[in-house]
């Protein structure tokens, strides 16, 4: 009887012992990244090796928030590109990702959080994305269940409101994707873990698997919060990454109450209401390096302490399920994205914290031209791994809401 | 499961009394002749082992001390250094 629904990339293909591209990791990097390359640049001999089952990782993980607020420069036309796309790619690959176009209210709790939020405002718009200032009033008006009163722990000054985001389903983009690469032909090998990468005269050759030995001149690496030790454990090669747990949560469903997605840096909580009716909750890590993606009961009590000040009507509301992901984190917050240079053939994409959902689409497109091309696209220059030598980190910790390993 | 961890001074508490300090890199690099490379190497970069890890923590919320010990970060638990 199961097999009557057969997955919408198709019957497991057979291992191929050759491959122009392998692609570590069947998140949605990867997936993105070999959907690009097949459809933009020819490239259909491409084999996505994933350990586990597709979306197994990160990408079914996260909370689906897409923006382009971030703080920098380098950052905001990366994650501008990537929100753009949802909609372009909900008509390529004919499956609805279920774009929510709702908007993101940045909750602001002090007068020095409003200047931050100027400086990210001025920087968005500079890059043409819409984003606003607005006070504590509006944010009322906006959304009637928020508490806006002066005697919470962290009262509401204001908002950073960015209406071009939203929530997108995240499981879908995980299946679109992999229905649109396995349409152009790329091979999505489940079940398959890598255990080596060969290098022969600086050049990458092959690739060892437990299912067998695959030949390749090109490898990138993508494999969320596993990519720091695969690059130490299999090619000596050490990244600036620590692996935190950061843990989220929903709530039973409920009538619609969140018109947008709200975070707060103050409280350490953000929320959005899903197409379901779910609240989804999240933002606590442990700050500590672990693999186990467990949850903890300090969390729950953190959030629910948080989101029912800032949203009193929700007092009472029953957390359905709790989970946790990896998230690879980098000092300065903003992601790696390198190729070429250690060893020719060998391309990273890491270090992406808890943005690599928001901008899967878009790395995966640069990321394709990257690996098909052989020349970095301009924007993914300031993302080589070499700045941290050069220290010239990015100024990504200076957002408005984040966490660093040793904080 | 949460985590526990062994301060020297103040013997096993909770996990959250702590402040990770980083893995466990040996001494700091001499300053003389000092390469960015091998600078950065020391500040940023990772080994990121996923299994047993000597690795630094301090007692931020108890007595302040700041020693090393092993965890598994399979397991997220503290082990013993031979082990």
């Amino acid at each position: 009887m199961l097999d009557r629904h057969k997955p919408l990339w198709g019957k497991p293909p057979q291992l191929k012992k050759s491959y122009d591209a392998v692609i570590i990791g069947g998140g949605l990097h990867g997936l993105a990244t070999a959907y690009f390359l097949a459809r933009h640049h020819g490239m259909q001999n491409i084999a996505i090796l994933e350990k586990r089952y597709i979306g197994f990782g990160g990408a079914g993980r996260n909370t689906a928030i897409v923006r382009a607020n971030q703080r920098t420069q380098a950052n905001v036309p990366l994650y501008k590109e990537a929100l753009d796309l949802w909609p372009v790619l909900t008509k390529e690959l004919d499956y609805n990702l279920m774009f929510f176009n709702c908007g993101n209210l940045n909750l602001l709790h002090s007068e020095a959080a409003v200047s931050a939020a100027r400086m990210a405002i001025a920087s968005a718009q500079f890059q043409g994305v819409e984003s606003h200032l607005i006070d504590a009033k509006t944010c009322k008006e906006m959304m009637p269940a928020l508490n806006i009163a002066e005697d919470i722990t962290y009262p509401i000054f204001g908002a950073m409101y960015h209406p071009p985001g939203g929530i997108v389903r995240h499981d879908a983009v995980v299946w679109g994707l992999a229905k649109g690469a396995a349409k152009y032909g790329c091979h999505i090998h489940q079940q398959t873990e890598v255990t080596g990468i060969n290098v022969e005269n600086g050049k990458v050759v092959s690739v060892d698997t437990d299912r067998g030995t695959l030949n390749t001149p090109r490898v990138l690496l993508s494999a969320g919060g596993y990519s720091a030790a695969i690059s130490y454990h299999m090619l000596g090669i050490k990244l600036p990454i620590s692996v935190l747990n950061i843990q989220a949560m929903v709530t039973q469903p409920l009538k619609p109450i969140l018109n947008h997605v709200i975070s707060s840096g103050a409280y350490h909580a953000y929320a959005n209401q899903t197409l379901k009716g779910e609240i989804a909750t999240g933002a606590h890590m442990d700050a500590w390096p672990n693999y186990t993606t467990q949850t903890t009961a300090y969390y729950i009590r953190h959030q629910a302490q948080a989101i029912t000040e800032m949203l009193p009507c929700l007092k009472g509301v029953k957390f359905m399920r709790h989970w946790s992901g990896l998230a690879d984190m980098t000092p300065d917050m903003a992601p790696i994205m390198d190729g070429n240079n250690l060893i020719e053939g060998y391309f990273m994409n890491c270090g992406w914290g808890y943005f690599g959902f928001k901008s899967c689409t878009a790395t995966g497109k640069y990321m394709a031209q990257f690996m098909a091309t052989g020349e970095c696209p301009d924007i993914l220059k300031p993302f080589h791994l070499g700045r941290y030598a050069q220290h010239r980190l990015m100024g990504e910790t200076a957002a408005l809401v984040t966490y660093t390993a040793d904080n | 499961m949460a985590l526990t961890l062994t301060c020297p001074v103040c013997g096993k508490r909770n996990g959250y009394e702590f402040r990770y300090g980083g893995e466990d890199k040996g001494p700091k690099p001499d300053g003389f002749g000092l390469t960015p490379d091998a600078w950065c190497e020391y500040v940023h970069m990772n080994r990121c082992v996923a299994g047993i890890q000597k690795e630094w923590w301090c007692h931020k919320d108890g007595c302040g001390v700041w020693f090393t010990t092993h965890r598994d970060t399979l397991k997220n638990l503290e082990v013993e250094a031979s082990s």
